[in-house]
């Protein structure tokens, strides 16, 4: 047997030796931010039982291609996106047969448990108070380092009654944010794992900590209360700021180029026909 | 003492008759190559005037030379700091409407034009954009037509003259002009060498001769800011800039530069002057009314055993000593002293000189007569057409003593030589009046002959370059023969 076989062997039975510490480990890396196992649906459905609602062929197929499944009609796979408000799982890279079916293994003996290490983020159900509410909007705005550190959102985000020129135009008003999402635990659940494309891989090496997404329920609660949008009052005043620092900046620089040359015969000959 | 040889030149505005010969010989040798149609390295001025480019005396809007600050000499234009801040955009470029819009004819239109009423004309084309244009201004613009009243009257050397005496040089019957012929200075200080941020500018170490390394260049401009004269221009195809080389092929070769052989006035005097290099900065600072006495004292008297023993240990060849000590320049500007730098009050103790020119009398008319305020032929300086004042703007500094010394002289010595071949001036009177003049009957003779019966052997003295010796340190001079000649500057190789 040369060389080359042997190594072809190794990687063929290291898997399988592995199994289940390689699957808890890679559900942890990959499936975490939209799914739990036993602690209610995140942007993807709880995983408890799923073997008992779709057989593991079905399953397995999803698994290593949502978007085709999608996208071949299958009436679960579409009705699984709208619960999920349109978000449609991405296909994990790294993902073959082996390792689907090794994960729906893991799935079934995790569900077994009466606490799954994967049940996911619990939130308080405790009353916010106001300093919660100001500690949210200091993370908001970044005048409070995030823990794990992550961007703050005005970064990004805007929302009512920030002051200043207002947040970030890149992504969407968070002033209702709290009702878009349906309350304290979705919401929190999606700061604890954001399910966009743009925020996933951001958060996902600096996630928040617990804490940090409960003070931020508690803003996007507080100003969900309170209602309207941001207005765009910050958006005027940006506009004039910036064309007010343009004039300053062409007047400073007139200013200091005060003595460069401008053009001496044609002011000359125009100048003389003036005074004539 | 750091005794150097340079190249200079003097030109005799007395003898100028503005034909523009010397321009035509330079633009058809050096200047007829595309993006060099509007430079003129020599060009012909007709002042008063405003000049070429437009005002080019007009240091607070063109910023060129030198100026003292805190005793120290620092570019109007730029500086180390400077540069940094004006890195994307020169501030003090000149644009080509204040030189001109060089355009050529469409002379087809001679011959093609449909049948009317009227002469067909040639209309004028931009040698720039192709298009038909509207000729705004020329390079000698004051002469050509161009309005004088606008041009004439904004000439910066007007500066402290009364509105009489401004009114004395346009009036009809009273009228009065001179040439400014003009080429680069090569100057002692030159601005242009140090304004340049990749170093492509140098004045040349045997002649003093300021060229333009057109490898160097990097398209800064800050040479055309810098210098005071508008001597140095951008070539817009090239991306490159250049300037008056005083025709060096020729003068290594031993013959006068073009403008200064093709000139028909014979205004026109080229010889070595050797001068102390470690007195140029000291000399460049002083005040405006000392600088021309200072830019004389750098210049070494040839025939000083000390001088010449201290050229010859920097290295200036025996044959340059000699030439410098024939050199019609010297006498022009060391003995005679009548020739006198152009602004030197710009810094950059320029060495081409003028010998300021004489101007007819004042007159006055009352009907059909024409009266003369002087009776002499020979007038009294101070009543002279052209203002005291305006050349000593233009030679002096702003101070008349250098300039009436100089005209005071040539006065003389045309007293002098009236008195020898007419006669009807007493001799006495001549000697007395040369006496006067800080001359005598030698020097008035010499003057005379330098001026009036110079051959081209008189005019031109030129240093042998010793071409053979520069070749030598390179390679072997039989090497070198094999290879010189006509034909590719950078010759055919095998290979692709």
């Amino acid at each position: 047997m040369n060389r080359f076989n042997v190594r072809l062997l190794v990687a063929a039975i290291l898997p399988a030796l592995g199994g289940a510490q390689e699957a808890a480990e890679f559900f942890r890396q990959n499936c975490v931010s939209c799914h739990t196992i036993g602690g209610g649906r995140l942007t993807g459905p709880d995983l408890k039982d799923v073997g008992q609602r779709k057989d593991p062929a079905w399953l397995t197929r999803f698994l290593m291609n949502p978007q085709g499944m999608i996208n071949s009609g299958d009436a679960y796979a579409l009705q699984l996106q709208q619960q999920a408000r349109g978000v449609v799982m991405p296909t994990v890279q790294g993902m073959n047969k082996a390792r689907a079916e090794a994960l729906l293994g893991l799935i079934e003996a995790e569900s077994k448990l009466e606490k799954s290490q994967f049940i996911g983020l619990q939130i308080s159900d405790r009353p916010f108070t106001g300093e919660d509410i100001e500690q949210g909007r200091r993370m908001f705005r970044g005048t409070r380092k995030l823990l794990n550190g992550g961007p703050p959102c005005i970064s990004c985000h805007t929302m009512k009654d920030l002051g200043g020129l207002g947040g970030g135009r890149l992504a969407p008003d968070l002033t209702r944010v709290f009702e878009r999402l349906e309350g304290r635990k979705n919401l929190a659940s999606w700061l604890f794992a954001p399910a966009t494309p743009t925020m996933q891989p951001i958060f996902r090496k600096h996630p928040l900590d617990a804490n940090e997404a409960l003070l931020l329920v508690a803003l996007f609660e507080d100003s969900a209360k309170r209602g309207g949008q941001d207005d765009s009052v910050a958006l005027l005043n940006f506009f004039f700021l910036a064309l007010g620092g343009a004039v300053i900046g062409l007047a400073a620089c007139d200013a200091a180029w005060k003595r460069r040359f401008r053009a001496v015969r044609r002011p000359l000959v125009r100048g003389m026909e003036l005074t004539r | 003492m750091n005794v150097r040889s340079q190249i200079s030149m003097v030109f005799h505005l007395d003898k100028c008759i503005g034909c523009h010969t010397c321009s035509i010989a330079c633009k058809n040798i050096w200047t007829d190559r595309k993006g060099t149609e509007y430079m003129w390295w020599n060009n012909v001025e007709t002042k008063p005037g405003t000049g070429y480019p437009t005002q080019w005396e007009n240091q607070d809007k063109y910023s060129g030379g030198w100026e003292t600050h805190n005793g120290d000499l620092r570019l109007k234009s730029t500086g180390k700091g400077k540069i940094v801040f004006n890195i994307f955009h020169n501030p003090h470029q000149p644009s080509m409407d204040d030189y001109y819009e060089p355009w050529t004819y469409d002379y087809q239109e001679l011959f093609n034009a449909p049948e009317g009423p009227d002469q067909p004309t040639a209309r004028p084309v931009s040698m720039v954009t192709g298009e038909l244009i509207n000729i705004q201004s020329g390079p000698n613009w004051d002469d050509d037509l161009g309005g004088s009243k606008v041009y004439a009257e904004n000439d910066p050397n007007l500066a402290g003259l009364s509105d009489e005496q401004r009114a004395q040089l346009s009036a009809v019957e009273r009228l009065v002009f001179f040439y400014f012929p003009r080429i680069c200075n090569h100057c002692l200080n030159p601005a242009c060498v140090a304004a340049c941020p990749s170093g492509a500018l140098y004045k040349r170490g045997e002649d003093g001769i300021v060229l333009l390394d057109q490898k160097r260049c990097r398209a800064w401009r800050s040479c055309v800011a810098a210098c005071p004269y508008k001597k140095v221009f951008y070539n817009w195809f090239t991306g490159k800039s250049e300037k008056c080389i005083l025709c060096f092929p020729r003068i290594e070769t031993g013959q006068a530069p073009a403008c200064f052989h093709s000139c028909v006035g014979r205004i026109r005097y080229l010889g070595v002057l050797l001068y102390d290099a470690d007195r140029i900065e000291e000399a460049a600072k002083r005040p405006p009314e000392e600088l021309v006495e200072a830019q004389r004292s750098i210049i070494l008297d040839p025939f000083d055993p000390v001088v010449i023993a201290e050229a010859r240990a920097n290295g200036v060849h025996e044959s340059v000593i000699e030439s410098a000590q024939k050199s019609p320049v010297y006498q022009f500007v060391k003995i005679w002293k009548i020739a006198l730098p152009p602004h030197i009050e710009y810094g950059t103790l320029p060495m081409l000189f003028y010998v300021p020119p004489m101007s007819p009398v004042m007159a006055t008319k009352e009907g059909n007569t024409i009266d003369h305020t002087s009776e002499d032929l020979f007038h009294d300086i101070d009543e002279s057409r052209v203002p005291m004042k305006f050349l000593a703007n233009l030679f002096g500094a702003g101070h008349e003593g250098k300039v009436r010394y100089a005209l005071r002289k040539q006065k003389a010595v045309r007293w002098y030589r009236r008195a020898v071949t007419v006669g009807d001036v007493p001799m006495s009177t001549a000697e007395h009046m040369l006496r006067e003049a800080d001359s005598t009957v030698e020097e008035a003779e010499a003057i005379y002959r330098l001026t009036s019966l110079c051959t081209f052997d008189d005019r031109f003295v030129i240093p042998p370059s010793h071409r053979e010796e520069a070749i030598q340190m390179l390679e072997s001079p039989e090497e070198h023969r094999q290879s010189a000649g006509f034909g590719f500057l950078s010759g055919p190789r095998r290979g692709i």
